[in-house]
């Protein structure tokens, strides 16, 4: 590589990394980052934390509100609250975060694809994308409900097509954006391979943006799972997620009203955390568009 | 702008059929046979000429192409097809719900509109750091909280604690006008704050970008107070923008009412449309999926031509993009 | 109240007194308006002229009050008659504008409200002030247009700003900052965004409206020439201050500052000798956060000696009624006279 090459990288490398410092400076985004990392951390280490066991039925505490022995009180098998969110969270934030890959993936491609191909292949691909956000995000997810099933994996795909015309059309007026740029210009000029030209400069500068997207995509596959279980069109038992908790809570609102109260509350919570942090990821990596 | 009027009119037209081929390809190409529902779920014990009967009793048996004009050609004739479940007409099952739906989605947004730019106006005339902090707040969880979670929080705090209002059911407004709105206060409020929170959202953004533009500042030199300032100047300007933002979340309405229906227990389009998913009613549910698609499509067109309405640099440029 | 306004004629109608107009900032407060003074008679025209960032359009608009959010009046008096404008509430203020004291804009397209037609905004202008019914003010309006030389003011009444061409925004613009007659009108580079001949007769508008209901005006410009033709008065703005002020045929034939010295040379003349090179001053104005030590001027004057970098020059008193922030003001003075 060429020794200007190298500098640019260096000043793009040091830019990022400027932008995770910028970032964590502003203190609502590092409050969202700690409360997505707890949620995380909590769901991932469940087994090892978690204060019961998600299974531990004990009849005599059915429906106890919140205690010092039940943070979050306990279910309708007076099994304890806390930990089933605990153990809710694995399958929310894993349906969450493959719909999410699953989404960036196809909708860069797809929008990369809709950029590259000028012609009617690059329209229709954009109107296809247009089309299906035509559609309520819930009603669109319905369709694909009733079409794919709804088992913990279809839900993953579901939740990816869902939200992939929208990334795709952001990754269409970004990368578009870029190929009027000066450097690729100039990387076309000295005769680099197209491959190449992607990979290696155009992928890494629109990453930010979609970095960006993908928190926002998290955010709302969380929210649509929630709604989609708690229709009962999402987790099927005896899988438990955030979204049936609260649909189990919601069913016995009249035995128990704390029931459904903590399950949403942490619905709501991780919602927001993902929400802010996205729009200052948005703010720090790319402030022409924020 | 008759010009543009036509283009904008062809583009609707061809994103409606293009989603109506969506909607149809996702319902037939994918597995999962909607006769076996039919037939009570499990494929062991069922004739296989049961089976071809019913197929060919709802057109199943045909090709894709012909299935998908018999089921638009019926459509454009107002024929909506059938349940393939109840066998009822799909018209009627949607006459029979779409008041309750109506009633939650218009107090929805009227309760939206009321929040939103009240709050954005108020916030504009006083300009109060805590006030304005409290929008901030209020637009971040409102845009991030489920309508479910509103919803129970509303059941638990005005139906089971103070016992103020019914948290249940649908009174026809038709009959009964006065328990009509009170059922539906609830869920509408719920539906209302989902609403409130983005319009709220952007037409702050909005309201910021025209404070620094110079013509407030003339308002201001006439000798208008703050209150008038932003009235009739800033609120006016500041609504263009946001009425894209306003017609998105009007063509998603119904998507917010199912769940907020299902919640509230309310017999309206979006509990048709979870129970037709339950049931794999293909026939009812890639009506209503059209119907909302195109409420989507026709609201962005009425937008559109409320941008000539509101701003009048566009009723003589001729709007060509 | 007329009879009140006749008693105070022969004094000031509007008196500033070393306003200063600052930006806080968290230890970079900074003053781009320091201890301005003028005063202006009934009837009188004053012309403050400077370049771009000297802090003349800032200055104006503290005296409506009308100062972006972020910055303030730090210091001094604005007094209308006998009240003083800083001091009044944000009511009484809001009374004042657009009555007793009026302000033009700089940009007639961006400075009219693009959804109401023009004949509503100055209607509401009107209205603003007088208890008058829809009607009537619907009449003063197109009364008022006619009197700007708006043709068929009846049918552009209900024209929008963008149907309007700019020269026709700027009278419609005038008529809406005279609807309340008021004492004083700010006029803020009215004709920098027209084209040259609309300027030509945007000035001769203005100056047969003032004259006709003897209004005094501070007219802001950088532009020497509209400034010499239409004002009495003339104070020069350097790095928000008042560096030179007299009477206008005085301070434009005997510059005694460099700086005005330099502004008047820098004017291009269309009958002089093309070979002549066009003068102009060297360098960038400073910028008010960064003020150089000593007179701001400075570093760009060519007569600048040791001395004009150790102290800033009061503004001081000269023969004939002149003023002049120079260390050598007398003896230029005398030089030029």
């Amino acid at each position: 590589m060429s020794a200007a090459g190298a500098t640019i990288e260096l000043a793009l490398d040091r830019r990022r990394r400027n932008a995770f410092i910028r970032l964590v400076r502003r203190p609502p985004a590092a409050l969202a980052a700690g409360v997505v990392l707890v949620l995380v951390v909590g769901a991932a280490a469940a087994p090892l934390v978690a204060p019961y066991k998600p299974n531990a039925i004990n009849f005599t505490h059915l429906f106890a509100p919140p205690s010092a022995t039940h943070l979050f009180g306990t279910d309708e098998l007076g099994r304890d609250l806390l930990t089933r969110v605990m153990y809710g969270g694995r399958t929310s934030l894993e349906i969450a975060a493959a719909a999410t890959l699953i989404s960036m993936i196809a909708g860069t491609l797809w929008g990369f694809v809709a950029a590259f191909r000028k012609g009617w292949v690059g329209e229709t691909l954009m109107r296809i994308a247009d089309a299906a956000m035509g559609m309520p995000v819930i009603l669109l997810g319905l369709v694909l409900v009733a079409a794919f099933g709804a088992s913990t994996t279809s839900l993953i795909v579901i939740l990816g097509c869902l939200f992939a015309p929208a990334t795709a059309r952001l990754a269409r007026s970004s990368l578009l954006s870029e190929l009027q740029s000066d450097y690729y210009l100039a990387a076309v000029s000295v005769g680099a391979s197209a491959r190449r030209i992607v990979l290696g400069e155009l992928l890494p500068n629109t990453l930010p943006v979609l970095l960006a997207r993908a928190t926002l995509v998290a955010a709302d596959a969380i929210f649509v799972e929630a709604s989609l279980s708690f229709v009962g069109l999402g987790v099927q038992p005896p899988g438990t997620s955030w979204g049936t908790l609260l649909q189990a809570g919601y069913t016995n609102l009249y035995r128990s009203y704390w029931y459904p109260i903590f399950p949403g509350l942490v619905i709501l919570v991780a919602v927001l955390a993902l929400n802010i942090l996205g729009d200052n990821l948005q703010r720090v990596l790319d402030p022409a568009r924020a | 702008m008759l010009r543009y009027l036509v283009k904008r009119l062809v583009t609707s037209v061809f994103l409606l059929v293009l989603s109506s081929i969506l909607i149809f390809l996702l319902l037939r190409v994918i597995p999962g046979d909607p006769t076996i529902t039919k037939l009570g779920g499990s494929i062991k014990n069922v004739n296989p000429r049961a089976i071809e009967a019913i197929r060919h009793q709802l057109g199943l048996d045909r090709s894709l192409p012909s299935q998908y004009v018999h089921w638009v050609g019926g459509v454009l004739h107002g024929n909506f097809g059938r349940s393939y479940f109840s066998q009822f007409p799909v018209t009627t099952l949607v006459s029979e719900r779409i008041g309750a739906t109506l009633e939650l989605t218009i107090l929805a947004m009227l309760i939206g509109l009321l929040i939103s730019v009240p709050g954005a106006a108020i916030g504009a005339i006083w300009r109060n750091r805590w006030f304005d902090a409290f929008l901030s707040g209020f637009t971040a969880i409102g845009v991030a909280t489920p309508a479910f979670v509103t919803g129970i929080i509303l059941i638990v705090i005005f139906g089971l604690k103070l016992k103020l209002l019914p948290t249940q059911g649908y009174v026809s407004f038709a009959n009964h006008p006065f328990v009509s709105l009170k059922t539906a206060l609830l869920p509408a409020i719920t539906l209302g704050i989902a609403v409130a929170a983005p319009i709220l959202r952007i037409l702050r953004a909005s309201i910021t970008d025209v404070e620094t533009a110079p013509f407030i500042r003339t308002a201001e030199g006439k000798g208008l107070f703050r209150r008038q300032v932003v009235v009739r100047h800033v609120l006016p300007n500041a609504a263009i923008p946001a009425l894209t933002t306003v017609g998105v979340i009007v063509g998603s309405l119904l998507g917010g009412a199912v769940v907020v229906e299902y919640v509230f227990a309310r017999p309206g389009l979006g509990t048709l449309m979870v129970d037709s998913v339950f049931q794999r009613d293909y026939g009812v549910l890639q009506t209503l999926v059209l119907l909302a698609a195109a409420a989507f499509i026709f609201t962005s067109l009425v937008v559109d031509l409320l941008y000539g309405v509101v701003d009048p640099r566009l009723r003589t440029v001729r709007g060509d993009e | 109240m007329n009879a009140q306004r006749a008693a105070s004629s022969s004094s000031a109608v509007l008196e500033v007194r070393d306003l200063a107009v600052e930006f806080p900032g968290h230890g970079a407060a900074f003053r781009p308006v320091r201890g301005v003074s003028l005063s202006l008679e009934r009837g009188q025209r004053l012309g403050l002229v400077g370049e771009s960032g000297s802090g003349k359009s800032l200055t104006a608009l503290a005296l409506m009050r009308l100062l972006p959010r972020q910055a303030r009046i730090a210091q001094g008096s604005v007094m209308l008659d006998d009240r003083d404008l800083v001091a009044l509430s944000e009511r009484e203020m809001t009374r004042m504008r657009g009555g007793r004291i009026a302000m033009v804009y700089q940009d007639p397209m961006s400075s009219l409200n693009p959804v109401q037609t023009i004949g509503h905004q100055i209607a509401e202008a009107i209205r603003a002030h007088e208890r008058v019914g829809r009607n009537e003010a619907r009449g003063r309006t197109i009364e008022l247009l006619r009197d700007v030389g708006v043709t068929h003011a009846e049918r552009r009444f209900d024209s929008y700003p963008h149907e309007f061409s700019g020269g026709m925004r700027q009278r419609a613009m005038i008529a809406m900052a005279v609807c309340g007659n008021p004492d004083v009108l700010i006029a803020d580079e009215p004709t920098t965004a027209l084209d040259m001949t609309t300027q030509a007769r945007i000035i001769d508008l203005l100056d047969s409206l003032v004259a006709e209901r003897g209004m005094a005006v501070l007219l802001i410009t950088h532009d020497l020439g509209v400034a010499g033709s239409f004002c009495d008065a003339i104070q020069v703005m350097y790095a928000g201050r008042i560096v030179e002020a007299g009477e206008a045929l005085d301070v434009f034939g005997h510059p005694v500052h460099p700086y005005t010295e330099g502004l008047v040379a820098s004017i291009c003349e269309l009958d002089r000798d093309v070979d002549k090179p066009i003068v102009t001053i060297a360098g960038q104005p400073p910028l008010p956060q960064r003020l150089p030590h000593g007179c701001p001027f400075h570093p760009r004057c060519p007569a600048a000696e040791s001395v004009c970098s150790e102290s800033e020059p009061a503004l001081l008193q000269l023969r004939g009624g002149r003023r002049a922030a120079c260390h050598f003001a007398d003896a230029r003075l005398d030089r030029t006279a």
